[in-house]
């Protein structure tokens, strides 16, 4: 299944990239992380993010469906 | 001894000093208020302070107290003087003892600074053309210039941090008469209108944090003409702050940034009653202060305060803008108290050190700036009651990309029931302040650095490195029975994993306080 992905500050740092398209076999936002974990050195508890999937927040345990946008969105705190 | 005194008499600093000893300190730190010989402007010959001592001394004692317990020192005294001085005597004398001068220096900072804000002392002086008269102290604690800062005389002061704005700035009053032709570009608005910068006019706006967020905000609110703009803040101005913060300047390097922002506020609109707070804002503190605003925006740079905000602004039913930034992007939100709140967003509660701040993680000046002039802007809707599109949703602003995003916040069912207690799930912090305790309490230590820092500064000690995301993955890592101490190069990363951990029920998880270096 292929999905876009766009990061935010932290993790868009980590990615080393804001947006890609991936070909995932997971099928949820908990387990996506997962397994981009396994290609970028993110650093986050997958608690301490939220994910969006075609622009609205969502459970990290909702299904991802073919070609969904999948955004990952780390708490910021810089002032 | 009591820890905090008021004396008739000339104060002997070396006897004071005496009696700070302890001989388990390793470092001690003073601080001396002198009486100045100008103010203002005009020759001082001699001035003369008053105190309601018996509220004074209990305030006093309750901030040494709170200096002891916040920083780990041993003891610290403040003697302050009363009656008739002349100038170069000691109005003000504070000395802290500690195991490490760190701990000192903050503690003496601290107390210096909350019995200047807090205690009620009023001091007059005498004019060497022969007038008198009482200052307040932020007119005192203002310095000047940066070369006077270190002898300013040591002035005094409010009963209540409410009081806190000169008494010669003029009060703003329903029938103060704006001038039209200094709001006439807004107020051509149709949206804004006479009737909108009356409500601007009568609005109480208080901004935590004089930052890269809240210098911005200010400047906006003040030209907009906000009734009163309060602006709380502990910190002084460094120098890596004036990219991003550029009202500051090299020549207040080292100064209050909440009063040096009131200066500068008070030269763009004297019409707007601007109320500066050196302090950190805690529940209680900005739960007592904000109850005198309308609105608060939180322009803060860690979590610990944005939940804080959050949490106020709930209780007391008011809404507020918060806003953060990292490297080139920006957070922005709405809190109204029918919507969605910070913890509606962030259910777990984010740790500082967890995430970059603007120090670790570096940020472009202008980026606070875009933020910054949002919230001002968003808290204009609020007050003139335009709609504002931020209510319960998150704005992302990539400032590389010119991307932005809205998203709508889910309130939580609970939001209104939960959501405002101060607090919540912060278990204490176990630290321990050296490597040496740590072994000699047999504690595993653990290096969270990364290889570079681990370069910088290798550790001597036997030890295991380990990152935050492995451990947080697998909290078994740790062997909880032996105990761990975690370290890192400044102690924030180590301190923020050892209390989410302890959060999760981690047992025997501490942080080395300070970190490595």
């Amino acid at each position: 299944m292929k999905i876009h992905i766009q990061y935010y500050a932290l993790m868009r740092e980590q990615a080393n990239c804001s947006h890609e398209l991936i070909d995932t076999t997971a099928t949820t936002g908990r387990e996506l992380y997962r397994e981009l974990s396994n290609r970028h050195p993110f650093t986050l508890d997958v608690s301490q993010l939220r994910i969006a999937l075609n622009g609205a927040f969502a459970e990290l345990d909702a299904p991802l469906t073919e070609g969904v946008e999948v955004v990952f969105i780390p708490p910021v705190a810089g002032g | 001894m009591r820890h905090f005194r008021f004396s008739n008499d000339a104060i002997d600093a070396a006897s004071e000093t005496q009696a700070t000893h302890n001989p388990a300190a390793g470092g001690f730190a003073s601080f001396e208020g002198w009486v100045r010989n100008l103010n203002e402007g005009r020759t001082v010959a001699r001035l003369n302070y008053e105190a309601f001592e018996a509220l004074a001394v209990i305030e006093g004692e309750k901030i040494i107290a709170e200096a002891i317990k916040r920083f780990g020192i041993l003891t610290a005294h403040c003697v302050h003087r009363v009656g008739e001085l002349a100038i170069g005597d000691i109005a003000v004398w504070v000395g802290a003892s500690a195991p490490h001068r760190a701990e000192a220096f903050a503690a003496c900072r601290y107390i210096i600074d909350e019995v200047k804000h807090r205690v009620p002392i009023w001091k007059k002086e005498f004019y060497t053309d022969g007038d008198s008269g009482w200052v307040n102290c932020e007119r005192c604690a203002q310095p000047t210039s940066a070369s006077d800062h270190s002898h300013q005389s040591h002035g005094h002061s409010h009963p209540h941090p409410h009081a806190a704005h000169p008494t010669h700035h003029p009060e703003p009053t329903a029938e103060a008469v704006v001038p039209a032709a200094n709001y006439s570009r807004q107020i051509v608005l149709k949206d804004i209108g006479e009737a909108g910068q009356r409500k601007i006019r009568s609005a109480r706006v208080l901004l935590v944090g004089a930052g890269g967020l809240g210098v911005p905000a200010a400047l906006y609110l003040a030209g907009a003409g906000v009734g009163v703009l309060g602006v709380i803040d502990p910190d002084v101005i460094d120098a890596s702050n004036l990219h991003r913060q550029p009202i500051y300047t090299q020549g207040t390097l080292g100064q209050s940034k909440a009063l040096v922002l009131k200066q500068h506020l008070n030269q763009l609109n004297s019409e707007v009653d601007v109320r500066a707070y050196v302090a950190r804002a805690d529940f209680k503190q900005l739960h007592e202060l904000a109850s005198g605003y309308d609105m608060v925006l939180d322009c803060s740079d860690n979590f610990t305060t944005r939940f804080v905000v959050n949490d106020v602004a709930k209780a007391l039913g008011i809404p507020a803008v918060v806003a953060s930034v990292y490297q080139y992007e920006g957070q922005i939100q709405v809190l109204t108290p029918s919507g969605a709140c910070l913890r509606c967003l962030w259910p777990e509660a984010t740790r500082d050190g967890l995430v970059g701040n603007c120090q670790e993680a570096g940020v472009l000046g202008p980026v606070p700036g875009v933020l910054g002039a949002l919230q001002a802007l968003e808290a204009i809707k609020l007050v003139v009651g335009m709609r504002s599109p931020l209510t319960s949703h998150l704005a992302l602003i990539d400032l590389l990309s010119f991307e932005t995003r809205r998203l709508k916040i889910s309130k939580h069912p609970d939001c209104d029931a939960t959501h405002s207690a101060p607090a919540r799930g912060d278990q204490p912090i176990l630290e321990v302040l050296s490597l040496d305790d740590a072994i000699a309490q047999s504690l595993v230590v653990i290096d969270l650095r990364n290889p570079d820092e681990r370069h910088a500064h290798p550790l001597t000690v036997a030890h295991r490195a380990l990152g935050s995301a492995e451990i947080l993955a697998n909290p078994s890592l740790l062997d909880a029975a032996a105990g761990a101490v975690l370290v890192c190069a400044k102690g924030v990363r180590s301190r923020a994993l050892a209390q989410e951990l302890t959060g999760r029920g981690v047992k025997n998880v501490y942080s080395l306080k300070g970190g490595l270096g």
